[in-house]
């Protein structure tokens, strides 16, 4: 794939038709209000049948598990996460959303990829069935809580949150931060330790999907922050929050790799999402700074006479350019069935948000005074791109998993 | 209820590209779209046709292009007849009408023809009346909504002071005004569908007409020159001696305004 299909730019048309009518008008609130992006996503998804779509989807893959299970067919060619096999369909929203309001696209993507996945990955049929299909059509609103707030980066060593066995049931009990989502979940994939007082580094992770409204659950009201003001994210607070063993995904303590893997799926598809993320910053921003540049004049010149100027557009060119072939190959790959390396996805994401932010502060500095100021948009991509540096890992941690990969 | 839509493929407003001196007409080598004022007859002829129904997508354009057919396909038409052929270069609304006539008896049975009044590149608001008339149609104008009853077809007829009520047989033609129902965006689903949909590319010669008779041949019509509006006068400056009020009164009276 070297370019966008017919069919991507009718779709890229017709998001960008609906973003102008129905996001727009009512960005100001989104930003800078109490508004939550929750009601316009779902428009958003009934609008385009992507309700409908991840419904169908869904209910396909379930068929297939229910037929391997009883062994009525073979695990491999199992249908497609993305409709029609196209991964362009759930990355050109991405890139659209991101254009204007990138926190939109991070409430959605921690609802529908994140949260979901994590079911759909390791959960039961009957829990997929349980929860998975209303996260997927935004009816419900997912979070996904690993970070506390002695253990971010190191996920799992520093892990405080706990699992203690009582009886046939689980006592849970910790404190989360930084969770998308967290002020307003419905369904909540809650990842701890399983206390067995042992030492611990030796303890099992297990993930427990929690409602709304459980007693002992608390979540906090929306945190203040930099950018992504139209991602609410929040604390969460667990005292003595009982479940059953039909809330610990896959129910089963017995998970693989002591369940680190599970959680490291999900970073994986985390990963090529962020590089979406970052196309439409930086095209946004290049956009801006061209029609900017034409129309800024100073010494007598449009400032894009000058050369310094000049030189600030081509690299964010080349920034636009390179992270379109990486977002064109993670759909080439996912048309091939292929997956990327994790290394491969770190390095992805890593180039991706440098270059979002890179793109985004030079953005700033084109617009002079203009690009501090609330007024030019630039001023809320370059709050909103610096952390696709932090989030999904940090670029250190990045760095970390590609040199792994390089020489182990 | 089978509905055909006459949908005109234009250049992008936001990109419209330039005239060709020699032929002194508007060049339309680049991806053309789908006019939007046609996108309401397209959202009309959905609601029309219902489940039940079909539509068909009726278009004459150069180079084989299809990307605005592919959009109206996507938010839910059947099918499409696209007539393009380099005899039609130079084609008056009057041979245009003759040839969309064409199209339409190729597309099938048919209740109702839609068509938009006026379209947003040429808008000479000529050519539907025109189709009525080769096809010895009823043809309803203006309309900003439409019923179906039976075999009959009631159009609220937009006019000055308000609307006429008009009831006409069917099969007829109605040319829809802009606005007057809101186009759905095309599915995910739709567009992916759109790609499958069939769309019967066919030539002059297929339609049974003489290339003779069409484009710049058949045209009764010739563009002499294409020259710059004139600048606009400067307006009437007045100043306020505190009668100035009057001025405007009688001025918009002039203008039979007040
Ligand atoms: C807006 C936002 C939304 C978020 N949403 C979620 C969510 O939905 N769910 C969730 O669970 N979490 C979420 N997070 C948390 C996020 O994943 C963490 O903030 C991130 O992983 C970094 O962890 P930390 O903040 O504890 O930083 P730390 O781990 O304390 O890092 C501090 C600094 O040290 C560096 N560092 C750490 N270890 C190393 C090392 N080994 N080598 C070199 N440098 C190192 C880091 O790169 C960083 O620069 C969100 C965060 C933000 C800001
Ligand atoms: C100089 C010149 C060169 C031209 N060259 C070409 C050419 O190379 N190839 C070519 O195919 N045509 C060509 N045309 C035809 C032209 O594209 C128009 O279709 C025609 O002139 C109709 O004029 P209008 O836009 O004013 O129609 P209007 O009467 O304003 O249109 C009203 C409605 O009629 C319908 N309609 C009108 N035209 C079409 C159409 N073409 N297809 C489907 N529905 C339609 C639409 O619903 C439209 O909204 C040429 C015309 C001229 C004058």
């Amino acid at each position: 794939m070297y370019e966008w299909s017919d069919e991507h730019l009718m779709l890229r048309q017709a998001m960008r038709d609906f973003i102008a009518k129905e996001i727009l008008p009512i960005k100001e609130d989104l930003e800078h209000g109490d508004t939550p992006p929750y009601d316009v996503l779902r428009k958003l998804y009934a609008t385009f049948g992507m309700d409908e779509m991840a419904r169908a989807t869904f209910e396909k893959r379930i068929a297939h598990e229910k037929a391997v299970a009883a062994g009525e067919a073979v695990n491999d060619d199992k249908p497609s996460r993305h409709g029609g096999g196209d991964a362009g369909y759930t990355l050109i929203p991405i890139i659209e959303l991101c254009r204007h309001c990138p926190g939109m696209v991070t409430a959605m993507g921690v609802s529908v990829g994140l949260t979901a996945s994590a079911i759909q990955a390791k959960g039961t049929i009957a829990q997929k069935e349980r929860w998975v299909p209303q996260l997927l059509t935004l009816e419900k609103v997912g979070a996904w809580a690993i970070t506390e707030p002695n253990s971010g980066s190191d996920a799992f060593g520093s892990m405080l949150s706990t699992a203690r066995r009582d009886g046939d049931e689980y006592l849970l009990n910790g404190n989360k931060t930084f969770i998308t989502n967290g002020p307003y979940a419905d369904t909540i994939v809650f990842i701890c330790k399983l206390d067995e007082g042992n030492d611990p580094k030796d303890r099992k992770v297990l993930s427990f999907v929690l409602d709304r409204g459980m007693p002992g659950l608390e979540q906090s009201k929306p945190l203040r922050k930099m950018g992504m003001h139209s991602s609410p994210t929040g604390e969460l607070f667990l005292t003595d929050v009982r479940v059953g063993r039909d809330r610990l995904v896959g129910e089963t303590e017995e998970v693989s790799k002591g369940g680190r893997d599970g959680a490291k799926a999900t970073f994986q598809q985390e990963r090529s999402g962020v590089a979406a993320m970052s196309l439409g910053i930086i095209e946004q921003c290049l956009d801006l700074s061209i029609e900017y540049a034409k129309n800024r004049v100073q010494f007598g010149h449009p400032i894009s006479e000058f050369q310094l100027i000049q030189q600030k557009l081509a690299m964010m060119e080349v920034a636009r350019m390179n992270v379109q072939n990486l977002v064109f190959r993670t759909i080439e790959l996912s048309k091939a069935g292929k997956t990327m390396t994790f290394a491969e996805a770190s390095a992805m994401k890593l180039y991706s948000a440098q270059a979002a932010t890179a793109v985004a502060l030079e953005a700033v500095q084109l617009h002079g005074g203009n690009g501090y100021m609330a007024e030019y948009q630039v001023e809320q991509l370059a709050r909103d791109a610096k952390v696709l540096q932090i989030y999904a890992g940090t670029d250190e941690i990045q760095t970390v998993a590609i040199a792994r990969g390089l020489v182990g | 209820m089978n509905v055909v839509v006459c949908v005109k493929q234009i250049p992008d407003p936001a990109d419209p590209g330039a005239l060709d001196p020699e032929s002194k007409t508007l060049k339309r080598d680049g991806k053309l779209i789908l006019d939007e004022s046609d996108s309401y007859g397209v959202e009309m002829a959905l609601q029309l046709a219902g489940d039940s129904g079909e539509v068909t997508l009726v278009s004459m354009a150069p180079n084989g292009e299809v990307s605005g057919l592919r959009t109206a396909l996507a938010m839910g038409a059947a099918k499409a007849v696209l007539v393009s052929d380099d005899a039609l270069k130079g084609s008056d609304a009057l041979t245009t009408a003759k040839v969309l006539a064409k199209a339409i008896e190729r597309a099938g049975s048919y209740d109702l023809i839609l068509a938009a009044t006026e379209s947003s590149d040429g808008y000479t608001g000529t050519v539907p009346e025109q189709i009525a008339e080769v096809l010895g149609l009823p043809s309803v104008t203006f309309a900003k909504a439409v019923t179906i009853d039976g075999t009959t077809v009631k159009v609220d007829r937009q006019t000055e002071a308000g609307y006429d009520e008009v009831t006409c047989p069917l099969p007829a033609l109605v040319s829809v005004t802009a606005g007057v129902v809101e186009p759905r965006y095309p599915s995910f689903k739709g567009i992916m569908a759109a790609k499958s949909k069939p769309v019967d590319q066919v030539t002059v010669a297929d339609l049974g007409l003489d290339a003779a008779n069409v484009g710049w041949a058949g045209a009764g019509q010739e563009i002499i020159e294409v020259a710059q509006a004139e600048a606009r006068q400067a307006g009437e400056v007045i100043e306020d001696d505190g009668e100035a009020f009057n001025r405007v009164v009688g001025f918009l009276s002039d203008l039979k305004i007040i």
